[in-house]
């Protein structure tokens, strides 16, 4: 299965945005934001596609955690990324699919306090175990972006929950019906 | 002494108290939860152990010799990179790529501004381009030596790493023309490279292709034919691409494993895409396959190393609109992943458009590969898993960043 596939998949699989990518200015050929318990089945998803896993990358952004998903596939080369945004900090973890995702969940837990649910062994990683101060990763409010701002939708993003209209960008929703 | 300044001498001491039942700390605690069998032993590999390669740790719930489970446990060379990379200008942070990984500094140069060039959009000059490859090929052959050498160190072969080292000295002389220093190097500049080479710089590496080729037999006949080396290794910790792909496994491990993918190849970056090489893949997927494909790994960096030589254009080695030190970085995300000695190295880059990124998260292929450990060491002989972490090719401070 390749990216333009697993694309049209995400549509039955109760995606909130899909985006296309120019692999060229962004490393990426398509992302897709899922909600955080959601996300897990399209993780399942790219696992049967005979995808691997390259990281799990959390950012702190306005309108709470962003947990983003990059993937890339042996057979199809080009990476996707699954994102899901949680306002509290609280994903479901998918070392059950990817057991690799451990420590990466684990260093995203440290690093921002966030909690995978159901983590085989969630305990710290890389920062001691009687770490006291408050995530190192986390930013004050005024510094915190919007997603809008850090443009990570791409150029034409398929926006299919209307709530995540007002999240991605107001101009490029009216090129979103060419597209789809 | 005025109050503020006054530090409790007992504070650490009653914070870690031990109440004299509990076995070791924290994480020897935790792992004990997970006893398979009420007479196994708990033994800790490290943090200091010189077979585990610096200061890695490893938990291991040992059965006489085999190991029923083990656990790396990791941090203790943490620096927290992700976070220096956030406060500090794309300039600041960019010695830093050179200290992740110290045997393969070079790649992790590249990665960082592969990934504020493709962000930014920087077009690098045709020349530059040749000099990282030459640079980065040069530093993965450093690299892989110097991997076999402590990994048969670890095995009980003591006199290769020396074998090792004379090669590693050679190319750090070349690299030092360039750089300017032998470990944590820092050659690249978003837009071009730092220094051109020069006439010495070519004379050495032209004499140091076919010297190395010839060293790579004697490497072979030293020791890839040594029949302690063979029983110690040959079908000792079998990856099948299944498990690499659960794992995220990247690089010599995952190629070793039978499956021809080079980042080099899938998202070709600078100029790879004009040289001819090959992919080099694990006739068995056990610890002598992943052997083996770093030793002809040398020789495909050679034949770079050669065709780039031959190829090398004229021209500026810096961007004329490279970024200046005051330089913003634009709003947007990138991620860029170059092939490095251990596997996939990848940057994922966030900007907002102010002085420092707004996220810089640092993918290290050896924390990956590492993370694999754990259900490979499963049931092996403890010399057979040491076998196995030495396989993986694992630097510590890239690991914990």
């Amino acid at each position: 299965m390749n990216a333009n596939e697993l694309y049209e998949s995400w549509r039955g699989l109760e995606a909130q945005v899909i985006c296309r990518h120019e692999f060229k200015k962004t490393g990426l050929t398509c992302s897709a934001v899922f909600t955080p318990s959601q996300v897990v089945t399209a993780v399942r998803k790219i696992y049967e596609a005979g995808y691997f896993l390259e990281d799990i990358s959390v950012m702190q952004v306005k309108e709470g955690f962003l947990a983003t998903y990059h993937f890339d596939s042996t057979a199809n080369p080009g990476r996707v990324a699954l994102r899901a945004l949680s306002p509290e900090g609280r994903f479901l973890s998918i070392t059950s699919i990817y057991q690799g995702a451990e420590w990466h969940e684990r260093e995203s837990a440290d690093f921002f306090g966030v909690s995978f649910i159901a983590n085989t062994n969630p305990v710290p990683l890389l920062l001691p175990d009687d770490f006291q101060e408050a995530p190192p990763l986390l930013k004050a409010e005024k510094e915190l972006a919007a997603m809008v701002d850090l443009k990570l939708f791409g150029e034409n993003p398929e926006i299919i929950d209307p709530a995540w209209s007002s999240l991605v960008s107001p101009v490029k929703e009216q090129k979103e019906e060419g597209a789809a | 002494m005025s109050g503020s300044l006054f530090v409790n001498p007992f504070h650490f001491s009653t914070m870690h108290e031990n109440p004299g039942d509990m076995l070791g700390d924290f994480y020897t605690h935790n792992f004990e939860k997970g006893r398979i069998s009420h007479d196994s032993m708990i033994i800790n590999l490290g943090p200091q152990h010189p077979s585990t390669h610096g200061v890695l740790r490893i938990l291991a719930e040992l059965h006489g010799e085999y190991v029923l489970r083990a656990e790396p446990i990791l941090g203790y060379l943490h620096r927290m990179h992700d976070k220096m990379g956030q406060v500090k200008t794309p300039w600041q942070f960019l010695p830093n790529t050179g200290r992740v990984d110290y045997l393969h500094p070079i790649a992790w140069n590249w990665a960082y501004v592969g990934a504020v060039e493709r962000l930014a959009g920087i077009e690098v000059p045709e020349r530059a381009e040749y000099l990282r490859v030459i640079a980065c090929e040069l530093n993965r052959i450093a690299s892989h030596v110097m991997w076999w050498g402590a990994f048969v160190l670890d095995l009980g072969g003591v006199t290769p790493i020396l074998y090792a080292f004379e090669e590693r000295e050679k190319i750090n002389d070349m690299l030092q023309i360039v750089t300017g220093s032998r470990l944590t190097m820092n050659y690249m500049r978003f837009g071009g490279v730092c220094a051109d080479i020069n006439d010495r710089f070519i004379k050495m590496a032209r004499e140091f292709i076919p010297r190395m080729r010839e060293r790579l037999e004697m490497y072979h006949k030293l020791v890839t034919g040594n029949v302690i080396l063979a029983r110690r290794i040959t079908g000792i910790g079998p990856f099948d691409p299944d498990l690499c792909y659960r794992y995220g496994v990247t690089g010599p491990c995952l190629r070793g494993a039978g499956v021809a993918y080079d980042t080099r190849r899938a998202e070709p970056y600078g100029v790879y895409d004009r040289f001819r090489f090959d992919i080099p893949v694990g006739e068995t997927n056990c610890s002598m396959g992943r052997y083996m494909v770093r030793m002809r790994e040398v020789e495909e960096s050679l034949k770079i190393l050669e065709q780039a030589l031959d190829q090398l254009p004229d021209g500026p080695i810096m961007a004329p609109k490279a970024p200046k030190a005051t330089w913003k970085l634009p709003a947007g995300e990138a991620y860029f992943a170059v092939e490095g000695a251990r596997g996939k190295i990848g940057i994922h880059l966030a900007g907002d458009g102010g002085k420092s990124p707004y996220r810089v998260k640092l993918r290290a292929p050896g924390f990956s590969n590492l993370s694999l450990f754990a259900e490979a060491s499963q049931g092996t002989l403890l010399a057979d898993a040491l076998a196995i972490l030495g396989s993986l090719d694992l630097v510590i401070p890239e690991i914990d960043r």
